[in-house]
């Protein structure tokens, strides 16, 4: 489904030059080479455009993750290790949690606060600045695994299905020919025969008593939605779609224990979809169950679920912050993407991106949903430092908090989420 | 309202037919032949039109103006109630149903509120008599708008419509509001824009299932994975000197088998596959046997292995590696998966156990090894779990086992910690992290089976896979057979007269045909061949207002529309043939023929769609899944499903075999497992009968137990189910279980509490007990009038904890429970069983709010006044004549509120 696009005057240069990836850490030209006006999208109020929520369902090892010091120029601890580079471009942050029960099936507290499986702050996001773009927002994750089923859920409180294969994502991003003649085809012979279906429909309504008529147009209202969204589609279906030289390998990596290179592409098609603006909200879900990774050569311990249950005997530990300090490495490289990327105006990519890091398990050694390890980049946000909340303080404020000063940066004017109704924006000044 | 459906028909109704209703009107009541009542169904609004405005009498005005006047006048308007207007036009639903909030709150001494003056009972009969007789004579039977199907409705047609029994709709597919109670209420079954995106969405989806897009055609490519293309999970396999080793059975693939990684079958077809694989340090002669089966690479590792087609079983006979070449089918998404069929150890419980008993038999410094490794203090309690798992645990192992000071000293057969450690080994808490490390000592010693290396080549050639045969399996039921020579408009014709009925749901016109007809025309006109339309006329005969809706014709229900209700009643599905047949046959407003349907349609098991969709939002059971009890409670997953299979097998057993109503509240059996009753209700019999339980299966099953009647256990009212959807996991609130047993066990909810009312959660943790801080609801004169008959109800349940086992104190204070109270009525009452018998003594006040829920399910509107009526006798009469539930479900289904629109 594509509603716009955004590559205004990039065929002045060609497309293909346009986008161009060679491998997980090859960094694209830099966009400034393209004098294209690109629209001024986010409100003048909004200081960032894009979100990236990310989650890890096994949650990330509390005492690697959270540094040892408070404020700037603490020392990265082992799971952060891989983001030097970044340091200053995101917030660790500890003692933030939605107060939320315990448990795996309370995972989804990550993005839905303090009640599992409601409106998620992404879907917030996505029905407020989302419309716009392509794909109003995306979900995607890697790997195989029993995590949640969803990670993002509608107003209604309805999860919302993942992209698992880098293969599918990628075809939605940049659709074949024959793609795009299928869509095309499934849309006009949609709309055309919609006419006949409605045409039944009205004598059907003649022949009912008025009072039903009234609850029947419902049917016609929700028609017309639909009718008008295909003739949207059918008006676009010509223009231009973003292209790339990208190549992904043959088959898709979505057997347990290729999580890692699973990781890596989807980072590559993220960058690759915020670049396109094909969409301004993506949620990743990083799952995991049994699986025994090798790191350098040598096997783990224990499958991943087993090395979460560590019972914080220290060998078990090591391993199981291996496996999270190699998803960092696969952040590590996104964050380089985006960076490197440059916008006409000279902003990156990564300054107009909020990236959200965390997890709705705070232990899973415990199963316990308190205290969410927490990380933010990008996003223009005055970054570089671990910021401790004090838990037991009355006023400690919530994960739900910090989510209002992420929506607040994206132009989402709100005051609340979930159990939360104040924000942090003092603590990124 | 009333005006529309004034409008609509009053143009063609002659007047001479206007007074026939008229006259035999009142005779409605008294079930008159139904033929007419299509007509009155519609007219009686009308007829009575010019009649229905009406003056407050006298006597009920003196009554209304001492009473209630005082802050439900035109210039109070308390509530935006106003009971002062000059008349009452009784025509207007809106002011039925305002007086009969009255009537209700009236009669229930809602109101006036208990600091207010009373009415004496003549003067409350007045109003309530005046009231009765308006409301009766002027509510006409009827009125449920339009209904599109519910979520679950709409899934089970589909899956009827085209035979695809598994059909899921897809994943964010929008949820049904509730509505009363339930999901499938026609004022709650809304159609929106995004419900309508989604429905297009899902026919497409259909379409494609039924007519998949072309097939690209497949490259031929040949693809080796060696040991280290591998998938390693669990204890599942590990390489040793450059080959996997795999050393257990068992049935969940990750943890005895593995696959590669990148060898997905992109495309259907024969392929020719070479394995090499060796023996590693046998210990016996025969050879050893490598299954080579057929996975999906998306489904589940944690399904079992026997899912998935088996392709050849590889006798590998030596520690030389084996080859073998064979050819067989794959299909699109299918990768290969090996298990070594017959290794020595399985991950299965009780072969588990009995391998390491053996085992600790022959060689006891590997018990004692085990012993240290499960208990480190040699202490029965201390069990650790944690760290042994996969290589952990076995280096643990490994190490105390060469530990020269192993402690020997406990390591016999009948020591407690070899007991209790076989114990764990048969259970799932010991027995996966046992076997993970026990993998580990036969990747060490051996045996193994070496698995070296696959390779797949091809397609060879293309062939069908599940979703071509699926697909043409789907066509042929929907087009049918060709006559030869027919062309393909004449066929779609036949096609079409054929499939609209059925999807519709009743018979279908000729112009609707032709529509549908012009649909296929136009797409052949446009260059689209035969499947092309077809493909396009499922997507659009699903989004048709005449599949989305059903109940699209007004007055007393059509034999299709009957149909339609009986069958989305009854099975949650669309109606079978042999019940169109009895449709369009005319047969089925006979009430003779109805009830002969409805009892072939009764639900038969707790597992049939209606028990579980009815149960759960009746009892809001649908609340458990989300309901995690503190784990002081020990209630976990497992304990939740069976507590809700519970509610469905008792349902079901009191359902079929048409048992008394009052067995639901007070039965002489439990249906659940014996191990649950143990556990839950401190089940009486369980020591006698867990003796027998050897011919009676394991002590997980659920089955029926007897049950002394009269004890605190056993019926709805005790139910865990009931008991942990009523709390909230951690503590208990009267005032949510009290309200709740009003409005779905006794049938009297109690009016919303007044808005200015901040929310009282009581904490039965604190230092008071919840009777002292609820005090000031009954001291408190606003509330008390509602809260004189909750919390009664409420404190009763108090005695069960909040997952529903019996308990004599309040948590953390100690506090003895005090359950007694005063029900409206004045009966005293000591505990639960006072309760549940004065609820057997007045059995038909839960016969009757049963009725309603079940009503309101099954014709999707909240029953009127003048229905409740006609279900009160159906309660009275049902109870005169055994008081049987299944009897009462069949007199509500030939009852004038179900067969009326």
């Amino acid at each position: 489904m594509r509603t716009q696009t955004n590559l205004t005057g990039v065929s002045t240069i060609g497309r293909r030059q346009f986008l161009r990836a060679a491998g997980a850490l090859i960094a694209l030209p830099t966009l400034e080479s393209i004098a294209a006006p690109i629209a001024q999208a986010a409100t003048s109020t909004a200081g960032a455009k894009n979100l990236v929520s990310i989650g890890a369902y096994l949650g990330w090892h509390q005492n690697a993750f959270f540094p040892k010091e408070v404020g700037k120029g603490y020392h990265l601890p082992t799971t952060l290790a891989p983001l030097a580079d970044y340091q200053n471009d995101f917030t660790v942050f500890s003692g933030l949690d939605h107060r939320a029960p315990n448990g795996h099936g309370a995972w989804s507290n990550f993005l839905c606060g303090n009640t599992p499986n409601t409106y998620s702050m992404d879907q917030i996001v996505a029905d407020q600045i989302g419309q716009k773009s392509r794909f109003p927002s995306l979900q995607l994750t890697a790997g195989t695994g029993e995590g949640s089923k969803a990670m993002s859920f509608t107003k209604q409180g309805m999860g919302l299905p993942m992209i698992q294969r880098p293969s599918v994502f990628y075809k939605q991003l940049f659709m074949s020919e024959s793609d795009r003649a299928r869509m095309e085809y499934m849309l006009r012979s949609g709309r055309s025969a919609i006419d006949l279906v409605l045409d039944d429909a009205t004598r059907l309504k003649k022949s009912v008593p008025q009072s039903d008529g009234d609850k029947l147009e419902e049917y016609f209202d929700s028609m017309r939605s639909v009718e008008k969204r295909m003739e949207r589609q059918i008006s676009q279906i010509n223009d231009p779609l973003p292209t790339t030289d990208y190549k992904l390998p043959d088959s898709d990596p979505i057997t347990p224990n290729l999580l890692m290179e699973a990781e890596v592409l989807m980072y590559d098609l993220m960058a690759l979809a915020i670049e396109t603006e094909s969409s301004r909200v993506l949620s990743f879900f990083i799952d995991g169950l049994g699986q025994v990774f090798s790191f350098d050569g040598q096997p783990l311990r224990s499958g991943y679920h087993g090395l979460s249950h560590h019972g914080n005997d220290p060998e078990m530990i090591r391993d199981l912050v291996s496996i999270e300090s190699a998803h960092m490495v696969c952040l590590s490289g996104f964050l380089g993407q985006l960076k490197e990327k440059k916008r006409p105006n000279g902003k990156s990519l990564l300054d107009e991106t909020i990236i959200l890091v965390g997890t709705g398990m705070g232990d899973a050694s415990r199963h316990s949903n308190a205290n969410l390890p927490t990380l933010v980049a990008g996003g223009g946000f005055n970054h570089g430092s671990h910021i401790a909340i004090d838990q037991r303080k009355p006023d400690a404020p919530l994960l739900g908090d910090l989510y209002i000063s992420l929506m607040q940066r994206l132009g989402v004017e709100t005051n609340e989420f979930s159990n939360a109704s104040h924000n942090m924006n003092q603590f990124f000044s | 309202m009333h005006s529309h459906i004034t409008n609509a028909f009053v143009v063609g109704l002659s007047l001479a037919k206007c007074r026939i209703v008229l006259t035999t009107y009142a005779a409605l009541r008294k079930r008159k032949p139904y033929i007419l009542l299509c007509y009155i169904g519609v007219t009686s609004t009308l007829s009575l039109s010019a009649k229905t405005e009406l003056p407050i009498p006298d006597a009920a005005y003196e009554v209304l103006s001492n009473y209630c006047l005082d802050c439900h006048d035109e210039a109070e308007m308390k509530g935006d109630v106003n009971l002062d207007p000059i008349s009452v036009d009784w025509g207007q639903k809106d002011n039925r149903d305002l007086w009969e909030k009255a009537h209700y709150v009236a009669k229930e001494g809602f109101m006036p509120p208990a600091k207010k003056r009373q009415p004496n009972e003549k003067e409350r009969a007045t109003l309530v008599r005046w009231l009765d007789g308006k409301l009766l004579e002027n509510t006409p039977i009827g009125g449920t708008p339009p209904r599109r199907l519910s979520a679950d409705e709409y899934r089970s047609t589909i899956r009827s419509l085209f035979d695809l029994p598994d059909y899921e709709l897809p994943l964010g597919f929008p949820k049904d509001s509730e509505f009363h109670g339930f999901n499938n209420v026609g004022e709650g079954l809304v159609l929106s824009p995004p419900l309508m995106e989604a429905y297009t969405k899902v026919a497409e989806l259909v379409a494609d299932t039924v007519y998949p897009p072309a097939r690209k055609e497949p490259r031929s490519t040949t693809r080796t994975a060696g040991p280290n293309d591998m998938v390693l999970s669990f204890s599942a396999g590990k390489i040793v000197d450059d080959s996997l080793l795999l050393v257990s059975r068992g049935h969940e693939i990750f943890r005895s088998c593995s696959w590669p990684s990148r060898m997905e079958v992109m495309s259907s077809g024969t392929y020719r596959i070479t394995v090499r694989a060796a023996k590693h340090k046998p210990t016996w002669g025969g050879p050893m046997k490598l299954e080579i089966r057929a996975r999906e690479l998306s489904a589940s590792d944690r399904s079992r292995a026997d899912i998935f087609r088996l392709l050849k079983v590889m006798d590998v006979p030596s520690t030389e590696p084996t080859t073998i070449t064979f050819e067989a089918e794959l299909y699109e998404g299918q990768t290969l998966l090996f298990r070594w069929m017959n290794a020595d150890m399985a991950h299965d419980y009780a072969k588990f156990a009995k391998h390491m008993e053996e085992w600790f038999e022959k060689d006891p410094r590997w018990l004692a090894a085990w012993q240290h490794t499960v208990f480190p203090n040699g202490d029965l309690s201390k069990i650790r779990t944690s760290v042994i798992r996969g290589r952990s645990g076995w280096e643990f192992l490994n190490k105390a086992f060469n530990d020269p000071n192993l402690d020997m000293s406990r390591a016999t057969m009948d020591d407690e910690l070899t007991v209790k450690f076989l114990e764990l080994a048969n259970s799932n808490t010991g027995m996966f992290n046992f076997a993970d490390i026990l993998c580990h000592y036969y990747f060490t010693n051996g045996p193994a089976l070496e698995f070296h290396q696959v390779t797949i080549e091809g397609p060879l050639k293309t062939v069908d896979g599940p979703r071509e045969m699926l697909a043409k399996k789907l066509q042929k039921r929907f087009t049918g057979t060709r006559i030869p020579g027919q062309s393909d408009e004449a066929f779609t014709q036949d096609i079409l007269e054929r499939f609209l009925p059925q999807a519709f749901r009743r018979p279908v016109d000729q112009e609707t045909i032709e529509t549908y007809l012009n649909i296929a025309k136009r797409r052949w006109v446009q260059g689209g061949d035969f499947d092309a339309a077809m493909h396009l006329l499922i997507r659009n005969i699903l989004i048709s207002p005449r599949f989305i809706y059903r109940l699209l014709s007004p007055g007393e229900l059509d034999d299709y529309d009957l149909a339609s209700r009986l069958s989305y009643f009854l099975t949650q599905a669309p109606p079978d043939k042999k019940l169109l047949d009895s449709a369009k046959k005319g047969k089925l407003s006979d009430p003779q023929i109805l009830r002969r349907e409805a009892l072939r349609l009764l639900p038969q098991k707790p597992t049939d769609a209606m028990v579980q969709s009815f149960t759960s939002q009746w009892l809001d059971t649908n609340l458990l899944p989300e309901i995690m009890p503190d784990p002081v409670f020990k209630f976990s997953e497992a304990e939740i499903t069976i507590a809700e299979e519970e509610v469905e097998h008792f349902f079901t057993e009191i359902l079929t075999k048409n048992l008394p109503m009052t067995d639901f509240i007070d039965p002489d059996f439990h249906y659940t497992t014996l191990a649950f009753a143990k556990d839950n209700y401190q089940y009486p019999r369980a020591e006698k009968a867990a003796m027998k339980s050897s011919s009676m299966g394991s002590e997980s099953e659920l089955r029926k137990l007897p049950l002394d009647r009269g004890g605190r256990y056993g019926g709805l009212l005790s139910q865990s189910a009931v008991m942990t959807a009523t709390a909230n996991g951690v503590d208990t609130q009267p005032v949510l279980r009290g309200v709740w047993v009003l409005e779905n066990i006794l049938g009297m909810p109690p009016p919303p509490p007044p808005k200015n009312v901040p929310a009282l959660t009581p904490d039965t943790r604190g230092a008071n007990t919840p009777r002292e801080l609820l005090a000031a609801h009954t001291s408190e004169d606003s509330c008390a009038t509602c809260h004189v008959r909750i919390d009664p109800v409420g404190f009763v349940l108090e005695n069960f904890d909040p997952v529903g086992n019996w308990r004599e104190e309040w948590p953390k204070t100690g506090i003895p429970i005090d359950p007694t109270g005063t029900l409206p009525d004045g009966t005293s009452i000591k505990d639960v069983t006072e309760l549940k018998s004065w609820l057997v003594d007045h059995i038909d006040f839960f016969s009757l709010c049963l009725s309603e829920k079940l009503v309101t399910y099954a014709t999707g509107r909240v029953p009127n006044f003048a229905e409740r009526k006609e279900i009160e006798t159906i309660v009275h009469q049902n109870r005169e004549k055994g008081n049987g539930f299944q009897d009462l479900i069949l007199a509500l289904i030939t009852s004038e509120t179900f067969r009326t629109k």
